[in-house]
């Protein structure tokens, strides 16, 4: 791993929301091609630290370089960095105005990145990968939980991102849906994708991450392969925590 | 005089000064849309003193009667600066203010009942603020905004009769000449409130149906 370029570098990270601090000094590194986990109780920081890797919130002290951008200077271009740096969110938030495929298109196209012929081919591709191929038409309204959430990775993927940012991208999905997300996710990571997870589906994890992080009250506790942190956990919260949800 | 001579006599009249009612109507939402889109972007975004600046204007407009508003830049604007405006760009003016005002609470409101998921995924991907408002938020809000924004149409188009204190041909002033020259008070008035009354009840009936087509859509 420590060969690999670094694709995310985290350090001394907090966040503060009015007087409650949520992170009180993260450092995290992340490799090319590597998938983290995030896991935890909820309300210990998860999806804030996630948020902050793509500054949808401000860093209130600390410093993190994402792709080569350094998210915590306020002077560099933060459009430019988020189009390395795919999203996938928990309430999947596909555009209601548009249909599938425009869903897609919009950013690329937008943003010049192709034309539209392009995007359309390359939408259409990334549908097929997630297998949804024939909904390219259809509104959002229209589909099932765990269909919006293909077509929210197909969307963060149209982009090529270098990394990909999952919020507890299958805690909204009824239970039967969850499978089919968290496929297309493996696909992305044996592809090689940089994906920075959090999540509570610890078989996931254990099975993909090439490294977990257990956070608790906006500290990293325990971290390291699935094995140790999941099989062999050494700090008492890590083995609270696993004990109630296992 | 009978209903039906009064209407034969004036009715031509009257229908010409509907449509200045109209005219000014429609004008004066078209700068208001302009105003409250102005001023409701500017109350939504994170910057405070764009904040400040858009709760002044729609502060200071709705604490304001719209009649003292039509006074103060028909007759007083003129006399501090010695330009004169017509009656209807004094009017439009004024109502475009006044409407301007409620339209920007409209708009605000109709931003922020869309889902801030929208905008956070449209950012996400690497859409600046603006795109990203204009791709995918808006259009969904003027969704939720359609029937509000012909209730304003309503409110706007009773409020033009205030401008026949300044002197703009507008339905009411037209009754008032016409009784000035018949006496027929009661049957004209009467006449002119069954106008108004078939003009704005067919508007609300339209933003009812759409009301109504907007939440099955969804």
């Amino acid at each position: 791993m420590e060969n690999r370029e670094s694709k995310i570098s985290v350090k001394g990270l907090r966040k503060s929301f009015g007087h409650l601090e949520v992170l009180k000094g993260m450092d995290v590194e992340v490799g090319e091609g590597e998938v983290v986990c995030l896991i935890g109780p909820s309300g210990s920081g998860k999806s804030t630290f996630l948020r902050c890797m793509n500054a949808l919130e401000t860093i209130t002290a600390g410093e993190v370089i994402v792709d080569g951008y350094n998210l915590s200077d306020k002077k560099i271009n933060i459009n430019k960095a988020r189009e390395n740096i795919g999203m996938v969110f928990q309430h999947f938030n596909l555009f209601a105005n548009l249909n599938v495929i425009q869903n897609i298109m919009l950013a690329p196209v937008e943003l010049k990145k192709m034309t539209k012929e392009e995007a359309h081919k390359k939408g259409m591709e990334l549908l097929a990968m997630v297998g949804l191929a024939e909904k390219a038409e259809v509104y959002p309204s229209k589909l099932s939980g765990g269909q919006k959430q293909r077509v929210a990775i197909a969307r963060a993927l149209a982009m090529n991102p270098d990394i990909m940012l999952f919020d507890e991208p299958t805690s909204a999905l009824d239970p039967e849906m969850v499978g089919e997300v968290l496929e297309v996710m493996k696909g992305l990571a044996k592809d090689g994708m940089t994906m920075v997870v959090v999540t509570h589906e610890m078989g996931f994890a254990r099975e993909v991450a090439s490294r977990v992080i257990f956070m608790d009250e906006g500290v990293i506790v325990e971290e390291g392969t699935p094995q140790e942190v999941l099989l062999h956990p050494t700090q008492p919260r890590t083995i609270d925590f696993l004990n109630k949800v296992l | 005089m009978s209903f039906l001579n009064l209407i034969m006599e004036n009715g031509l009249f009257l229908l010409a000064a509907m449509g200045k009612t109209l005219e000014l109507t429609l004008l004066s939402l078209v700068f208001a849309a302009f105003i409250g889109l102005f001023f409701g972007l500017l109350n939504v975004s994170k910057n405070r003193a764009f904040n400040i600046i858009a709760n002044i204007y729609i502060d200071c407009i709705r604490g304001v009667p719209l009649i003292v508003l039509a006074f103060f830049v028909y007759f007083g604007i003129p006399m501090a600066t010695g330009v004169r405006l017509e009656a209807l760009t004094a009017g439009i003016i004024s109502l475009s203010m006044n409407a301007g005002a409620y339209m920007a609470e409209i708009v605000r409101a109709g931003i922020q009942s869309i889902d801030k998921g929208q905008m956070e995924a449209a950012r996400s991907l690497g859409l600046p603020y603006g795109k990203a408002m204009r791709k995918v938020v808006l259009p969904q809000a003027i969704r939720v905004m359609i029937p509000s924004i012909i209730n304003q149409f309503i409110i706007t188009l009773k409020d033009t009769s205030i401008l026949s204190v300044i002197g703009f041909p507008e339905l009411v002033k037209a009754g008032q000449i016409v009784i000035a020259r018949n006496f027929e008070t009661f049957r004209m008035w009467a006449i002119i409130a069954v106008m108004y009354l078939i003009v704005i009840t067919t508007l609300s009936k339209t933003a009812r149906a759409l009301e109504r087509k907007i939440s099955h859509g969804k």
